[in-house]
């Protein structure tokens, strides 16, 4: 089967989807499942009555065909719901709602139904909006600040010289690369900005959520080509003779990855 | 040969403005009406003693010798006809390997290869070879000194292909044809994705095994052909009859290779103009697209790249839901997205190059071909900023400010420079 083979229940939520945006005051929470590496992120905003009813919700989603269908699915499945009704929607009955989901996009649906639980859960514990979403990830989260001490990584000697910086004298060396530099604050982070005049390529590497870097460095990186890597840690240097791959430890999936790159900047 | 026209004879996609030519083609109807002889009539075994046999081996080594020159192959019997790509590449990877085995066991492909090369080099691992992968760099090209670097004395095969599937980057398929020379190591290109469109002539480049597929040229479907250089040995992986020197028994389809043969004389013969003329097309998209949607970006190589490919991606939405959009637009287009395949797997050729998984996710490819036009270029236009914009409102990831400030001029009070 097809993964675009969709009910056209499920087309018609992807063309027409309910309940879009996000809410905002006393009574919001927010759940938010997924992160852009899967290729699917969600955010489901729900706001809650005195006498624990869904009176709104709202939702926002980076993803596949599915992806959008379930989340406006499940908005309409649970509006006016008490929580613990909601509680008890499963993926199943997204994907039921739906008139089914191919098989390998099953689990779009159960992503939808985690998020509205996560949103739930927030609620109850009195997590606050603008917290929930610096988390990317409900579940398999384990943020850690951004210290270059505390990474470990395995071949580094090996690169000296052969793709590994320490210390950048001329930025212009790196023309054309694939460069990732490791966020070790300010002055990393503008090494990283003043690269793009060079490369077309450079990924700033970050253990923590976003880059441990001053209120003004962050503007200029947002507007800037740097492309930020969250949540992910250097484990190994890679490559025949000369710098080829770093291996990748994602922080927030807790699993291992390669990620090409023909100079890795770790500056002192 | 056919006399070229200037206007190819029209085909129907159905009211869809196609712009997938990579993943299928139409039949030349000129190279159908070739073909339609050969079903009732031509219809004899080329392996048969009889008058009807004789005439369809005429026809076979007639059909063989114009595929044999569309490539420059030296002599026709260095074309093999197999059942498609797929089994051109088995043919040549598996079946020189099992071949050589005593020569050594390590073969060498790339990482920008088509998934029925890697799984055939998963397969050689499984059964006592060692493979390596030889990375490419941020367009897809291979380095020739990379690959050196890689080459050991066990080495008895290269694989590369001439040009990607998917992005469209053409590899230095010449340089490292020339580098391998006299060194023992045989060469195999997979030339699906670049016959028709750039020039390929086995008497200039010293390529040892070359996969075809006869669709890639407007020819029918379930036929490819593999080149064998005269002098290289290689083991079937299909047995029976023995027909085609042994290498691929079957009785031969004399339709399809009739066809294939009809659309390698129209290619020989339009070629350059259409190349031109899809280029200009491909051109206008992506200055088109890179200009009026901002937070778009090309993916492959800016200038080394096949004239029919224009590979994007777009910040912040996602493959799969531009291709529904696309496709409620009457657009077809192909994405690299993960939640588009099978396995769930953004694409091996992206992440190769060095982009992040979330960026893997927005590609979006147009391939062109034949019949498409410049208006095809209008009608994608009219539609897929629309697209883009509507998944960007759901999508929490999207940064406007950030977007429109990449595709301008930054504002003074900013530290960003200009890039590039």
């Amino acid at each position: 089967m097809k993964s675009t083979q969709y009910s056209e229940k499920t087309l018609e939520h992807f063309r027409n989807p309910r309940n879009v945006g996000t809410l905002e005051g006393p009574n919001v929470a927010v759940g938010r499942v997924g992160n852009p590496v899967c290729g699917d992120m969600m955010d489901i905003y729900i706001k809650v009555t005195d006498d624990d009813r869904i009176e709104d919700i709202k939702f926002q989603t980076f993803g596949c065909g599915s992806a959008v269908a379930t989340s406006s699915m499940v908005t309409e499945l649970v509006r006016g719901m008490k929580l613990d009704d909601a509680l008890k929607v499963t993926r199943g009955d997204v994907a039921d709602a739906l008139d089914g989901l191919p098989p390998i996009k099953m689990h779009c649906s159960n992503l939808a139904a985690d998020a509205l639980h996560e949103a739930i859960k927030n609620w109850r514990e009195g997590v606050k909006p603008e917290d929930a979403v610096k988390a990317t990830g409900g579940t398999a989260c384990h943020a850690r600040p951004a210290e270059v001490a505390e990474v470990e990584i395995a071949n580094l000697e090996a690169y000296e010289g052969r793709g590994l910086f320490t210390k950048l004298d001329d930025l212009s060396e790196l023309a054309d690369q694939r460069v990732v530099v490791l966020d070790t604050g300010d002055a990393a982070a503008q090494t990283a900005i003043d690269l793009t005049d060079h490369t077309a390529r450079v990924v700033l590497m970050t253990a923590g959520k976003e880059p441990s870097v001053s209120p003004a460095v962050r503007s200029a990186l947002r507007l800037s080509d740097v492309k930020i890597l969250a949540e992910a840690q250097p484990l190994e240097l890679l490559g025949e003779g000369e710098l080829e791959r770093i291996r990748v430890h994602d922080l927030n999936e807790d699993e291992e990855y390669e990620l090409t790159a023909d100079a890795f900047v770790m500056l002192k | 040969m056919r006399e070229p026209r200037d206007i190819p004879p029209p085909v129907s996609t159905g009211g869809v403005t196609y712009a997938d030519y990579q993943s299928s083609k139409p039949v030349d109807p000129r190279v159908v009406e070739a073909m339609l002889p050969y079903f009732s009539q031509g219809f004899g075994n080329a392996a048969s003693l009889h008058a009807v046999g004789d005439d369809a081996t005429a026809t076979l080594e007639d059909a063989r010798a114009r595929i044999a020159c569309f490539v420059g192959a030296a002599e026709p019997a260095e074309i093999v006809f197999t059942s498609g790509a797929t089994e051109a590449n088995n043919l040549a990877i598996m079946g020189y390997a099992l071949r050589n085995r005593r020569k050594g066991d390590h073969v060498i492909i790339t990482e920008a290869e088509h998934i029925s090369i890697l799984n055939i080099a998963k397969y050689l691992e499984k059964n006592g070879f060692r493979v390596t992968r030889a990375p490419i760099d941020l367009h897809g090209r291979v380095s020739p000194k990379k690959l050196r670097a890689r080459m050991t004395d066990e080495t008895i095969l290269v694989s590369v292909g001439w040009a990607s599937n998917e992005i469209g980057t053409v590899q230095p398929i010449e340089e490292i044809a020339d580098m391998l020379a006299g060194s023992g190591i045989v060469l195999h290109s997979d030339a699906i994705a670049a016959e028709g469109l750039v020039p390929i002539d086995m008497g200039a480049v010293p390529v040892s095994l070359m996969s075809l597929s006869s669709n890639d040229i407007y020819g029918p479907r379930g036929l490819g052909a593999l080149y064998v250089r005269k002098g290289v040995n290689v083991a079937p992986v299909l047995l029976g009859g023995g027909q085609e020197r042994g290498l691929r028994s079957g009785t031969e389809d004399l339709a399809s290779i009739v066809g294939m043969a009809a659309a390698a004389d129209i290619m020989t013969a339009e070629r350059v103009d259409e190349v031109r003329r899809i280029k200009r097309i491909r051109d206008r998209l992506v200055e088109r697209v890179l200009t009026e949607i901002p937070g778009s970006h090309l993916n492959g190589h800016p200038t080394q790249r096949l004239a029919n490919n224009a590979h994007f991606r777009f910040d912040a939405v996602e493959g799969e839901a531009m291709i529904l959009g696309l496709r409620d637009a009457g657009i077809a287009a192909s994405t690299g997205s993960a939640c588009s395949s099978k396995t769930l797997e953004p694409s091996h050729t992206l992440i190769s190059c060095g982009l992040l998984h979330e960026e893997a996710h927005g590609s979006l490819e147009f391939t062109f071909g034949r019949w498409s036009a410049d208006d095809d270029v209008d009608r994608i236009m009219d539609a897929l900023p629309g697209v883009i914009e509507r998944l960007r409102k759901l999508s929490p990831l999207y940064d406007a400010l950030a977007s429109a400030a990449a595709a301008t001029e930054p504002p003074a009070s900013t530290e960003k420079k200009v890039a590039r």
